[in-house]
C-alpha cells in the first residue's frame, strides 16, 4: 500500500517535471520567431506577383509611441514592393521607449524604432542605442532637422510645435483675452485654468518643461513654475488626459479652458469635427512654442539590418511623409511632400518658435528634471 | 543536525545547482549594482531634496500601514483564538485571501472602490497595504494566542483579575513578541511594496521601489536607479537582521496545549461583538476583488462582456495568457528543485552547509526590483547578452520563489527523526531507497505546498518581470500595468478582466494543490 502511494507520488512528479521539461523546450522554440507570430497570420498573399528580394519572408518590428497612429493599411505598398511584413508594437511614451531601447542597446527588442524626438535624441545616441543609415530621400528632408543628426545615427521623419492652446469660446463668452505669452500664464486672470501633461512622462509635456527654460533661462524656469503652480495649475500623467479629459476645448468635459498641445491640434478639431463649425474652437498662442523635430532609427542589433533600412527609406517617401499631416497631425520632413489644404490653412507655423541646444539638454535634462520633481510635483 | 546521510559524498553535488543559480543570477548582479553606483559621481543623489523625500515617504507610509493592519488584526485573532463558530474554516481561509493575491491586482482593486480623488493619495496606498496584511498578520497572532493554555487564564481569573487586568498582565506579555515579530514581517513588506504602489502611487507618492524603476526605465538614470537599489538593499538588510535578532529569542516552539481555548460563544454580547468582527473582516477581504470583477463586466455603467471576449480574442492578450502559464510551470519546478536541493543539503550536512540557508534567503532580501535591475544591466554583454533570452523570466521568478520554497520543505525535512532513517537503514535498504521511502514521503506534502507556493508567485510577480519581460513576451501583470497607464474606458476594463483572471489562477493554483495535498494527508491518515 505505502509502495503504490510513494508510485503515485513520484509520477505526480514526474509528471509535472516533464510538462515543465516540455514547456520550457517548446518555449525554448518560439524564441526565435516568438514575436512575429502575431504578425504572421495576417501574411498577405500577394507575393507572388512581386519579385520578393529575400528568400524567406521577413517581417520587420517597428517599435513606436502609443499615439502612433498612421492609416491603417499604408504600410501595404511596403509589403507589396519589398516582400517585408510590417509589425507595429506600440510601447508607452516616447521617453520610455528611448529609455528601455537604452537597457537593451545592441539587443534590441524591435528593428526599427520611431518616435525618438529633439528633447531625448542626445540620450539615445549616447546609450549608443542606433546603426547610422544614409536613407536615399536624406536630400529631400528638412535642412535644420537634419543638422541634429550630422552622422545620420537617426533619420528625421517629421516636425512639429508644441504650443499652449486655448478653448477660443470659453475666452469669448467671458469677455476675457486669451494668454499669448507664457509670463501671462501667471497671472491671476488665469488662475486655475491651465492644464500641462508631466514632463517627466509625457514629451509634449517635456518640450513646454525646456520652452520655459529657452524663454526664462536656466536661472528663472524655476521660479516661474513656482508661480505656475501658485497659480493654480493642474499637471497630469500624460497629453491625452490633458488634453482629452481636462481640457474643455475638445470633445472631453474637462473645464479648463488652458493646455499645452501641438500647434496643429486646431486643425484636428476643425477636420474630424462634423458638422464643421464655422471658426475653429481653439487656437494656438503662437509666442509659446517650442520645436519638436522626431526622429526614426535603425536599432543596433537587429538581424534585419538590410531590411529596416528599406523600411526608413519608405518612412521618408512621399507617400508615408504625405500620411503624416492628417493622421499624426505633424509636418512631413520631407520638404517635396505636399501638404492637405486644411492642414495649411488652419493649423499654426511659427516663424520663430523657442529651441534649445540638444548638447545642452543632454547635459541638464536629469537635474531639471529632478528640481522639476522637487518644485511642482512633491 | 546529524544523519545517516552524513558521510555521503552526495550531499556536496546537492549544494552545487543552488549555489551556482544564486551566485551567478543574484551575488553577480547585485555586487554589479554596488560597484558600479560606487562608481558614480551621482552619490551626490543622496543629498538630494527629491530622494530624502522618497525615504522618508516610504518609511512613514510603512509605519502608519503596519499601525493600520494591527489595528484590525488583533481584535480580529482576539475572536478566532478564543472562539468557536460557525463556518470558521470558510472565514480563516476568505480573510488569508488578500495575501495571496498577486500585489498588482490588489492596486488595481483599490483603483476600483476609492473614489477618484483618492487616487494618487497617501491614504490609497495605506488601505490597500493594510488589506494585503492583515489576513496573515491575524494569523501569526491567533498561532501564538491558540499555544496560550487557558488554564492559565483561569488561574488568573480564580485569583481575581478582571478580564482587562488578564489581559494586560497575562495576555499582552505572552503575545507581544509574537506581535512585534508580525508588525517587524509587515513593516518590511510595506518598505518593499511595489506593485501596490505602482498602481496607486503617483509621481508624488513614491516609494524606493517604484523610484528604482522610475529613474531605470522611465527617467533613464540607470545610475541613480543603481544607487537607489544600492541603498534599499542596505536598508532591507539592516531590516532583515532587526526582524531574525527579535525571532531568534523567541518563544520555545511550544505544542498547542492539548486543551482548545476556543469557546462556543455563548452571551449575546459575545455574539455581536464577535460577529461583527468577523463580518467586517470578511467584508474587508472579499469586496474588493469582487469590486473587480464587477467592474470587468462593466464598462461606462453599462453591462457588458467586450472586455472579457477581447481578453479571449486578442492575440496579444492570448498569447500573455499562455506565456504567464508557461513560466509559471518553469519558474515552479526549478524553485521546488532547488528547493528541494538547497533544503536537502542543509538539513543533511553538518554545519558547512548551513551558509545555503542564508544564500537563499538573498533573493528576498535584495528584493524583486533590485534583482531585475541587476540583471539586466549584468548579462548585456555578448557571450553573456541574457536580457532576450526566453529562460531569464521564468529563472527570475524561480529566484524571487526560492526562499519561500526552500523554507517550507526544510523545517519538515529536519523534523523527520533520524531514527526512522536508522531502522530503514538497519533493515537493509540502501541510502537512496531510505530517502524515497522514507524522507521522500514525509517531504512530499510540503513539496506540493512549495511548488503551489512558487507558481502562485511566478503568477503575479511584477517587480523583476518590469525590468525583464520583453515585447511580445509579456506576462499578466506587466499586460495589466501597460493597460492601465493608456487612457480609454475599454483598455481599463480590459485591465480589469485580466486582474481577475489572475485573482482566479492564484486561486486555483492555492487550491488544487492545497485540497490534494490535503486529501493525500487525510488518506495517509486513515492508512
Amino acid at each position: 500500500m505505502n509502495l503504490t502511494k510513494t508510485k503515485k507520488a513520484t509520477k505526480l512528479f514526474a509528471i509535472i517535471f516533464a510538462a515543465s521539461l516540455l514547456a520550457g523546450a517548446c518555449s525554448n522554440n518560439q524564441s526565435t520567431d516568438s514575436d512575429d507570430t502575431s504578425g504572421q497570420t495576417e501574411t498577405p498573399t500577394d507575393d507572388s506577383t512581386t519579385e520578393s528580394k529575400t528568400s524567406e519572408k521577413v517581417t520587420l518590428t517597428l517599435l513606436a509611441y502609443d499615439s502612433f497612429t498612421p492609416s491603417p493599411n499604408i504600410f501595404d505598398d511596403f509589403t507589396a514592393q519589398t516582400g517585408i511584413n510590417v509589425e507595429i508594437s506600440l510601447g508607452g511614451d516616447a521617453g520610455e521607449l528611448v529609455t528601455k531601447a537604452g537597457l537593451t542597446s545592441g539587443n534590441p527588442e524591435a528593428d526599427v524604432l520611431w518616435g525618438v524626438d529633439n528633447t531625448l535624441l542626445s540620450r539615445a545616441t549616447s546609450k549608443n542605442i542606433f546603426t547610422p543609415y544614409a536613407t536615399k530621400n536624406l536630400a529631400d528632408l528638412d535642412e535644420s532637422a537634419r543638422k541634429l543628426v550630422p552622422n545620420n545615427e537617426a533619420t528625421p521623419v517629421d516636425t512639429g510645435d508644441v504650443c499652449i492652446n486655448y478653448d477660443v469660446n470659453w475666452f469669448k463668452q467671458r469677455n476675457l483675452a486669451p494668454p499669448l505669452t507664457l509670463r501671462a500664464l501667471t497671472s491671476s486672470n488665469y488662475a486655475n485654468l491651465l492644464v500641462v501633461p508631466s514632463p517627466v512622462s509625457s514629451s509634449p509635456g517635456l518640450a513646454f518643461m525646456l520652452a520655459t527654460i529657452a524663454e526664462f533661462g536656466q536661472d528663472g524656469w524655476d521660479e516661474y513654475w513656482k508661480s505656475l503652480k501658485q497659480n493654480g495649475t493642474l499637471i497630469v500623467s500624460d497629453w491625452t488626459t490633458a488634453y482629452y479629459t481636462e481640457f474643455s476645448g475638445s470633445s472631453g468635459k474637462g473645464d479648463r479652458p488652458i493646455v499645452v498641445s501641438y500647434g496643429s491640434s486646431p486643425p484636428a478639431e476643425m477636420i474630424f469635427a462634423n458638422p464643421r463649425p464655422a471658426t475653429a474652437p481653439t487656437a494656438v498662442a503662437a509666442l509659446t512654442c517650442f520645436r519638436q523635430v522626431e526622429f526614426a532609427g535603425i536599432l543596433r542589433g537587429t538581424k534585419h539590418e538590410r531590411e529596416a533600412q528599406l523600411l526608413i527609406d519608405y518612412l521618408t517617401d512621399i507617400k508615408f511623409q504625405e500620411d503624416l499631416p492628417l493622421t499624426l497631425f505633424v509636418y512631413p520632413a520631407n520638404t517635396k511632400a505636399n501638404l492637405p489644404e486644411d492642414f495649411v490653412k488652419y493649423s499654426l507655423r511659427p516663424e520663430s518658435p523657442l529651441q534649445l541646444d540638444p548638447d545642452l539638454i543632454s547635459n541638464n535634462l536629469l537635474f531639471w528634471l529632478d528640481e522639476f520633481t522637487n518644485i511642482v510635483l512633491r | 543536525m546529524t544523519t545517516i546521510y552524513n558521510r555521503s559524498q552526495a550531499i556536496y553535488w546537492l549544494a552545487i545547482a543552488p549555489i551556482v543559480a544564486i551566485v551567478i543570477f543574484v551575488i553577480a548582479p547585485v555586487f554589479n549594482i554596488f560597484v558600479s553606483s560606487l562608481q558614480f559621481e551621482s552619490l551626490n543623489l543622496l543629498r538630494t531634496e527629491a530622494i530624502r523625500n522618497v525615504v522618508w515617504f516610504t518609511t512613514w507610509q510603512s509605519l502608519v500601514s503596519t499601525a493600520f493592519t494591527l489595528v484590525i488584526a488583533l481584535p480580529l485573532a482576539f475572536v478566532t483564538a478564543n472562539f468557536k463558530f460557525k463556518a470558521q474554516r470558510l472565514t480563516t481561509s476568505l480573510i488569508s485571501l488578500p495575501f495571496i493575491l498577486p500585489s498588482i491586482v490588489v492596486g488595481v482593486a483599490f483603483l476600483q472602490i476609492l473614489p477618484n480623488n483618492f487616487h494618487r493619495t497617501a491614504f490609497a496606498l495605506i488601505l490597500a497595504h493594510t488589506y494585503f496584511n492583515f489576513g496573515f498578520t491575524s494569523r501569526l497572532i491567533t498561532a501564538r494566542w491558540l499555544q496560550i493554555h487557558p488554564h492559565l487564564d483561569d488561574a488568573a481569573r480564580t485569583l481575581g483579575a478582571s478580564p482587562f487586568k488578564l489581559f494586560i498582565t497575562l495576555t499582552m506579555p505572552l503575545l507581544s513578541k509574537a506581535i512585534t515579530n508580525a508588525a517587524l514581517i509587515v513593516f518590511t513588506l510595506c518598505f518593499t511594496s511595489y506593485g501596490v504602489v505602482r498602481v496607486l502611487g503617483g509621481p508624488s507618492r513614491s516609494t524606493l521601489e517604484t523610484e528604482i524603476y522610475f529613474r531605470a526605465m522611465q527617467l533613464g538614470d540607470v545610475s541613480g536607479a543603481m544607487l537607489l537599489s544600492a541603498l534599499q538593499i542596505v536598508i532591507i538588510v539592516s531590516l532583515f537582521f532587526v526582524t531574525t535578532r527579535a525571532s531568534r529569542n523567541k518563544f520555545k516552539q511550544s505544542t498547542k496545549p492539548t486543551i482548545s481555548r476556543q469557546k462556543s460563544l455563548q452571551t449575546r454580547k459575545q455574539k455581536v461583538i464577535a460577529a461583527t468582527i468577523i463580518s467586517i473582516a470578511t467584508l474587508f477581504a472579499i469586496v474588493p476583488v469582487l469590486a473587480i470583477a464587477f467592474k470587468s463586466i462593466n464598462t461606462n455603467s453599462r453591462f457588458t462582456t467586450t472586455a472579457w471576449r477581447t481578453v479571449f480574442t486578442s492575440p496579444e492578450i492570448t498569447q500573455s495568457i499562455t506565456k504567464t502559464l508557461i513560466y509559471a510551470v518553469i519558474a515552479m519546478s526549478l524553485a521546488t528543485l532547488l528547493g528541494l536541493l538547497s533544503a536537502c543539503s542543509v538539513a543533511y550536512s553538518n554545519n558547512n552547509f548551513h551558509f545555503i540557508s542564508g544564500l537563499t534567503t538573498l533573493p528576498i532580501v535584495i528584493s524583486a526590483v533590485s534583482l531585475g535591475l541587476g540583471i539586466i544591466i549584468t548579462f548585456d554583454t555578448q557571450p553573456f547578452d541574457w536580457r532576450g533570452a526566453q529562460f531569464m523570466l521564468p529563472l527570475a521568478h524561480a529566484l524571487v520563489a526560492l526562499p519561500l520554497a526552500m523554507r517550507v520543505i526544510l523545517p519538515v525535512l529536519q523534523a523527520i527523526p533520524d531514527s526512522l532513517r536508522q531502522a530503514s537503514s538497519v533493515l537493509g535498504a540502501s541510502p537512496r531507497q531510505t530517502w524515497l521511502n522514507i524522507d521522500f514521503k514525509i517531504i512530499r506534502r510540503a513539496a506540493i505546498s512549495a511548488a503551489a507556493i512558487s507558481a502562485t508567485v511566478s503568477i503575479g510577480e511584477f517587480g523583476a518581470s518590469s525590468f525583464l519581460a520583453r515585447r511580445g513576451a509579456e506576462t499578466l501583470p506587466i499586460m495589466i500595468s501597460r493597460l492601465l497607464s493608456r487612457p480609454g474606458d475599454s483598455l481599463q476594463s480590459q485591465a480589469f478582466a485580466l486582474a481577475t483572471l489572475l485573482a482566479i489562477f492564484s486561486l486555483i493554483v492555492i487550491f488544487v494543490i492545497d485540497s490534494f495535498a490535503n486529501t493525500k494527508s487525510a488518506r495517509d491518515s486513515h492508512a
